[in-house]
């Protein structure tokens, strides 16, 4: 046990140390700010949950079905979620983690090395699940009256709950490790989550959901989940938790204890199980791990290039950063699997649209169309920021520890920062258009509408990608494993904050003098003076608003990354970095 | 060729740089050796335009680094320390990105890429991820890339790192093959012995202040050293101090 927790003591002195040094002043406004964004979707969830679960216990004979049938999709949803994110976690602590040649170069064995590791995991991958299941938890123990016994053995459960999903996720990686190298694995398994993710949304979206809100629909759904209220298998860790929380609400101890007991008890066996495999196979996998994989596709040879044709019209060093950036997307798994997710979630969105009941909406349809149109603007900027976040405004960040090559080469950085912006701005204002002309077409907008839309997409795309290599710029994160996370730092929350003031003052702008150039031409009548000047001042202040959103980020950016320092000695990089970034 | 005037750095209150003032010609191997933090690197970096200094100048070529920056570095092959590459470009994928942002013509580039790449055992790689290959290996590829668009100035960080005595061998001659056409070869390292055999001048630097330039012979003389080689020199003129 010493030994272990020797093993676990960096991990606490880095976490310690990292809160008593550096720019506290910075990370405290960075806490607040995070703590009360998550403060807030706490209570949210809390709230939406407690008002659902009220209306379920008011209703008789299928309300408290509901109640379960909730609990039981909520307990296996987390269970899911701490399995996917054990694997993940379990495998980069065990065999992708920096310091693993340091730890087993010590005198220590093989399953304490585990052992330590595992905890570590355990914590990493369940304390936000679990923080984030107590919105899901805590109202059924308030709406059912259930007693200080509820909550004791909810803490108890949701213990062993974890622990079981963090050892099993350890067995899986460790034996998988034998026959795969541990960067394949992470592959296959978030190509595995993300398929499931997106077999899961999309059948979710097509079942419709929004028809159970119509009475009709609504009564042949309760039917059929009564005809689904069967028992679950008595040999899952998800059965032990639902029956020891369902007989907690009632009381019932003797029940609960036993669940509580076969919860405990397959997490105790699993751990040993774990630790007992960990002797046998971990250092095993290490070593395999030690291995790069073999590409999947290996290279047809540098000559028998063709994209160089269609790269002809830009300078040579515009096309080396066009080809390098196109390359390291295409290669890295985790950026362009992402790709899919995308394109579904645009499938969805324009799904949304061609269900849209209008003919069923208290308003005359064309103004319906229209005004869902207009809005629609609105919400596809939204959309395009949110993937500007993840892809954009990592940009610059992603350069990582080869950025010297950029500062050391003979291409200016304003150069380099216009190229980034072309590399986005071409794909992501065909997917915009894309969205914005499809949405139109399936709600049949007037011509007026069209245009509109078309030109104001236009012009805003530009200022959320420029926004994105700006911030990026401004902020940047070259030391970071993983540039994609840098979208949850102050700068990555900035951005969005400014893109949504960005798009909001656009939508707002162009609001009243579009609504009267549409009224005028549903009544037949023109515009009147006041009007045209409104129309003009409104879409000036527009076209200034986009030119400024384009420039000022991009002028800032270029500023911050030109003075940007690499590479100096550990501690002058804290004294410059304390200076320059706060 | 290198002419560095007043060169300061400061970060924050440390100063790491002090005052720096050198002149390198065409066509010499200059060494620039001192201890841990004696503000080597920072200085190599600022000569690549990486960092701005302070205060001072860097001229490569008679081009002044602060005002015309992207003409400078074109002149310039530089090395760091640490061989960062993109990982998951090809490591001829790699030499053609750097061909690209230096301009060389296409045919050119195949020509001597393939050369160099032979030249450091690196073409049955080519096609290779940098991913897979090896610290020795990244270490030739900066290499390669650097001396890719025949540079007027190669500026180096601890070159000899990472690399097998083959390798070494191989990068001494190298430098002294270039530096018989003239180019110069401003060269930061640790490997006394390395300096000794091929520099033509060496200047050692110390808590950021240069405190002696010259060949072997007038470092010895400034030392007070009849006989004995770099290493003894070395520390007798930095007295022995070592920043961890």
């Amino acid at each position: 046990m010493r030994e272990i927790l020797i093993l676990l003591k960096p991990r606490f002195l880095s976490f310690k140390n990292r809160a008593i040094s550096g720019n506290l002043k910075g990370r405290k406004i960075r806490f607040l700010l995070f703590a009360t964004i998550g403060l807030a979707f706490w209570g949210g969830t809390f709230s939406i949950f407690y008002r659902v679960l009220t209306y379920f216990h008011r209703l008789e004979e299928f309300g408290d079905i509901l109640a379960y049938k909730l609990l039981s999709m909520a307990i296996i949803t987390f269970f899911s979620i701490l399995i996917f994110s054990g694997i993940l976690t379990t495998l980069s602590k065990l065999y992708l983690s920096r310091d693993l040649s340091l730890v087993h170069s010590m005198p220590v064995s093989r399953e304490k090395i585990f052992l330590s590791r595992w905890i570590e995991s355990t914590i990493d991958s369940s304390w936000m699940v679990l923080i984030y299941s107590l919105p899901f938890f805590l109202p059924y123990g308030i709406v059912y009256n259930a007693g200080p016994f509820y909550y004791a053995m909810l803490g108890v459960n949701l213990l062993s709950f974890c622990l079981i999903a963090s050892s099993l996720s350890a067995l899986m990686v460790m034996v998988v490790a034998i026959f795969l190298p541990a960067g394949r694995i992470r592959t296959v398994f978030i190509f595995l989550g993300l398929f499931l993710f997106l077999l899961l949304l999309i059948s979710f979206r097509l079942m419709r959901p929004e028809r159970f809100v119509r009475p009709e629909s609504f009564m042949t759904f309760m039917v059929y989940l009564k005809n689904l209220e069967t028992s679950h298998s008595p040999f899952l860790p998800t059965t032990w938790f639902f029956d020891s929380l369902r007989a907690a609400f009632s009381g019932t101890v003797g029940n609960v204890l036993f669940d509580s007991a076969l919860s405990w008890s397959c997490a105790i066996a699993i751990i040993f199980i774990a630790t007992w495999v960990s002797g046998a196979v971990y250092f095993k996998g290490l070593s395999k791990a030690q291995t790069v994989p073999r590409r999947f596709f290996s290279s047809l040879g540098f000559k028998k290039r063709g994209y160089e044709f269609f790269l002809k019209f830009l300078s040579k060093p515009a096309r080396a950063f066009v080809v390098k950036e196109a390359k390291t997307f295409l290669r890295d798994q985790t950026q362009w699997s992402q790709v899919f997710l995308i394109v579904a979630l645009i499938v969805i969105y324009l799904y949304n649209f061609s269900v849209l009941p209008l003919e069923k909406g208290p308003m005359k349809m064309e103004y319906l169309q229209n005004l869902i149109s207009f809005l629609n603007m609105g919400l596809a900027a939204f959309v395009l920021s949110a993937v500007s976040a993840r892809f954009v405004f990592p940009a610059v960040s992603i350069e990582g520890d080869a950025f010297w090559i950029v500062k050391s080469s003979p291409v200016s950085i304003r150069t380099f920062l216009w190229i980034k912006f072309f590399v986005y701005f071409v794909p992501l204002l065909l997917l915009s258009e894309l969205l914005i002309v499809v949405t139109n077409i399936l709600l049949h907008v007037t011509p007026f509408m069209m245009t509109i839309s078309i030109v104001t997409i236009f012009l805003m795309v530009p200022g959320i990608i420029s926004m994105g290599i700006g911030l990026g710029a401004i902020y940047p994160d070259f030391q970071s494993e993983n540039p994609a996370q840098s979208v949850t730092s102050l700068g990555g929350l900035l951005y969005m904050t400014l893109c949504i003031g960005f798009i909001a003052s656009v939508i707002v702008l162009e609001a009243g003098p579009v609504y009267h150039v549409f009224m005028t031409g549903i009544r037949g009548a023109s515009l009147k003076g006041f009007q045209w000047l409104w129309l003009v001042g409104s879409f000036s202040v527009v076209l200034i608003l986009c030119l400024m959103a384009v420039g000022i980020p991009m002028r800032l950016g270029e500023q911050k990354v030109s003075r940007y320092e690499l590479g100096h000695y550990e501690i002058s990089e804290k004294v410059h970095k304390s200076e320059s970034i706060w | 060729m290198i002419e560095l005037k007043n060169l300061t750095k400061r970060f924050g209150e440390m100063v790491a740089v002090n005052r720096l003032n050198l002149s390198v010609s065409g066509g010499e191997i200059f060494g620039f050796i001192g201890p841990n933090g004696a503000g080597k690197t920072t200085t190599l970096r600022m000569m690549g335009g990486i960092i701005a200094p302070s205060e001072g100048s860097v001229m490569i070529d008679g081009i002044n680094m602060a005002d015309h920056p992207e003409n400078a570095k074109k002149r310039i092959g530089f090395i760091p320390d640490r061989p960062f590459l993109y990982e998951k470009l090809t490591g001829m994928e790699f030499l053609k990105f750097t061909a690209d942002l230096y301009d060389i013509e296409d045919v050119l580039f195949y020509e001597r890429s393939e050369k160099i790449l032979r030249q450091f055992s690196l073409y049955h790689w080519a096609d290779e991820l940098i991913q897979s290959y090896s610290h020795g290996m990244k270490q030739r590829l900066i290499l390669s890339a650097a001396i890719l668009h025949d540079p007027k100035v190669i500026v180096v960080d601890e070159p000899m790192v990472g690399l097998d005595p083959a390798g070494i061998r191989l990068v001494k001659d190298l430098f002294r093959s270039l530096a018989t056409k003239g180019t110069t070869v401003f060269m930061s390292t640790h490997t006394l012995a390395v300096a000794e055999d091929v520099c033509n001048r060496i200047c050692i630097i110390h808590k950021g202040s240069l405190i002696a330039t010259g060949t072997i012979e007038e470092l010895r003389l400034k030392a007070q050293v009849q006989e004995g080689d770099l290493e003894e020199v070395f520390l007798i003129l930095t007295e022995g101090e070592s920043v961890p």
